[in-house]
């Protein structure tokens, strides 16, 4: 494909990157959100979008489906980042990745050195990486959804997930007892792409970056 | 319960090669071998196996894990399956070749990675390479520059780029704002993949200008322009100027070559020690060959050489050329004690054609034997028949 892909995931990521677009002198033709297209125009005939589940922008970037993708640091962070470029945070889709457990329940006591802890999160790497760092071994249970659930019917002693307003943890009375890392989304590039198409992917990757709040 | 093994069924990131891709694999070899020789490169052939200690000399932790590894039967002592080429040619180039000038050497073979080095790469790569030792001078890597793209260009690639690198930049400002060793992997790796973000959190503690020059490596990155905004950001330190000169006279040299610059693409960072490069093409979405200088590696076989060279991945690039069309042959009648037929059959082959004789009961399928051609007899004289016309061959 000569012009540029560019992979962007429904809701929160495709309505906060669409004045960055604009930015770059580029508007989709449709909202994704009504439309059922996979793929998208744009009002510059060589652009065009594809819309791909947000864990899987880092796979279509890397495998050079899309030059550019816009990804959240939790995914980047689970897909390893390998043969990609992240040149930008766009300090968008905002949040934290934190440790929550129910109320009452005695963090600081549980994850003494050399404890063992169950942690249910979609998150494995970035949650090993965490318990690891802090010497803590844990067993991890790998959830897809609904991670607040596992705590109250005893699956798991706590749980790592994306945490914005609190409001999911606090209606399930769950409480973050840890924050492991600021979560925002960054733009991504395919390294070839970067390379073979710079005249063309250079100036809309700077426009972004001017764009970034 | 354990499924039954499917006998037929590979391990992940292994493949065979089938009679079409096979040959297109092979041709590229002889290729491609067949030029470096033409440019005075000497083949050697390493052994698949040989002690971890000499096969890892120089290379990073990532080599480490990359490398299979079993016991030695004979000695007890741990054995590695090569997962790169370019260690053993230096350690038979500094240890036993000896020779006290320029060595050109280049090889072919199977090398192995327990994890594949990149996405669609296979387990079992094909490597193809070529190194000069013993020329520390910029004349060497622009001549393994201009026969990287020479071997893209006769491999069939129509459009690829070559990005050149200088790890000594890095080096040096590393150096200057006295870096540990374990932050530099951090710092590394930041810039491996231009993680601007991860990168401003990295230099948080270090003072001006270093900061700002650490910053500027993610921009220097395009064409010769790349060079210029290296010159103006970078501060003047000897070992800088120097690496962005040596860019400099690559550029000018190498002028018609689709160059570009990349001073953040740190690629072997563990061994390389000055101009390092990377070449891309369409369609494949990494680094499609790489190479470099690594004039310390050599040290730990006993001698010092300066070297450089580059490889590359025979069935990567087998994969994104266009499949030569397969040569048709020519089927001809089963001979048996026909002498005269046999003459004509080994003159065809003589002259290049590839013959197929047919074996007694399946002389109709000319497609299966990819024929499309076949030998007939006509008024006692063979002709050469396709589905248009008929060629009468000259008699002997």
């Amino acid at each position: 494909m000569n012009g540029i892909t560019i992979a962007l995931s429904k809701g929160r990521i495709f309505e906060e990157t669409l004045p960055l677009l604009a930015a770059a002198g580029i508007v989709p033709t449709e909202n994704p959100e009504q439309s059922r297209k996979l793929i998208i125009g744009t009002n510059r005939p060589d652009v065009r979008v594809v819309i791909v589940r947000a864990s899987d922008t880092p796979t279509y970037v890397q495998y050079g489906a899309a030059d550019l993708g816009i990804a959240g640091k939790d995914v980047l962070i689970e897909h390893g980042g390998a043969g990609l470029y992240q040149p930008l945070d766009l300090k968008i889709a905002k949040c934290r990745m934190s440790v929550a457990v129910p109320v009452g329940f005695d963090y600081a006591a549980a994850v003494r050195s050399g404890a063992r802890l169950r942690v249910a999160t979609k998150y494995i790497n970035t949650a090993r990486e965490h318990f690891a760092a802090k010497g803590v071994h844990v067993d991890l249970i790998k959830l897809y959804g609904s991670m607040e659930l596992a705590p109250l019917v005893g699956l798991a002693d706590a749980i790592v997930d994306l945490v914005s307003s609190g409001n999911t943890l606090k209606a399930n009375n769950l409480v973050a007892v840890e924050d492991i890392m600021p979560i925002s989304s960054r733009l991504i590039v395919n390294q070839a792409a970067l390379k073979m198409k710079r005249e063309l992917l250079q100036p809309v990757i700077d426009a972004i970056a001017g764009a970034v709040k | 319960m354990v499924k039954p093994m499917r006998r037929w069924l590979l391990p992940e990131a292994i493949e065979d090669l089938l009679p079409e891709e096979a040959w297109q694999v092979e041709i590229l070899r002889r290729n491609l071998l067949d030029d470096f020789r033409r440019h005075g490169y000497e083949l050697v052939a390493p052994p698949l196996l040989e002690y971890v200690e000499s096969l890892l000399t120089g290379s990073g932790r990532d080599m480490d894990l990359r490398t299979f590894k079993l016991v030695d039967q004979i000695s007890g002592r741990t054995m590695g399956i090569r997962a790169d080429i370019t260690p053993q040619v230096a350690r038979i180039d500094a240890h036993l070749l000896n020779r006290p000038g320029v060595t050109r050497l280049c090889y072919c073979g199977s090398i192995l990675h327990t994890l594949p080095a990149g996405l669609l790469a296979s387990r079992e790569p094909l490597q193809i390479g070529a190194e000069i030792y013993g020329h520390a001078g910029l004349e060497a890597d622009i001549e393994v520059v201009r026969l990287l793209a020479r071997t893209l260009q006769r491999g069939g690639l129509t459009a690829s780029r070559i990005d050149l690198g200088h790890v000594g930049v890095f080096r040096a400002l590393a150096a200057a704002a006295g870096i540990d060793a374990e932050l530099e992997q951090d710092f590394f790796a930041a810039l491996q993949t231009k993680d601007v973000p991860d990168l401003i959190e990295l230099v948080a503690g270090i003072a001006e200008p270093l900061r700002s020059a650490f910053l500027a490596l993610p921009q220097c990155c395009g064409g010769v322009d790349a060079l210029h905004r290296a010159r103006q950001f970078l501060p003047d330190l000897p070992e800088i100027s120097s690496a962005l000169d040596d860019l400099q006279r690559l550029a000018a040299a190498l002028g018609e070559l689709p160059l570009g610059f990349d001073l953040s693409d740190l690629r072997g960072y563990n061994y390389q020690n000055g101009i390092v490069f990377a070449a891309y093409c369409s369609n494949h979405p990494g680094a499609i060959a790489v190479g470099g200088r690594y004039d310390n590696v050599t040290k730990a076989f006993g001698r010092s050489r300066a070297a450089t060279g580059f490889s590359l991945d025979l069935r990567e690039l087998a994969r994104l050329v266009e499949r030569a069309a397969r040569p048709a042959g020519v089927l001809a009648p089963h001979i048996g004690d026909d002498v005269a037929l046999r003459q004509v059959v080994e003159a065809l082959r003589e002259r290049g054609e590839i013959v197929v004789e047919a074996l007694p009961g399946h002389g109709e399928d000319w497609a299966e034997s990819a024929c499309d051609r076949r030998l007939v007899r006509h008024d006692g004289d063979w002709h050469i028949e396709s589905s248009t016309k008929t060629i009468p061959l000259p008699r002997h």
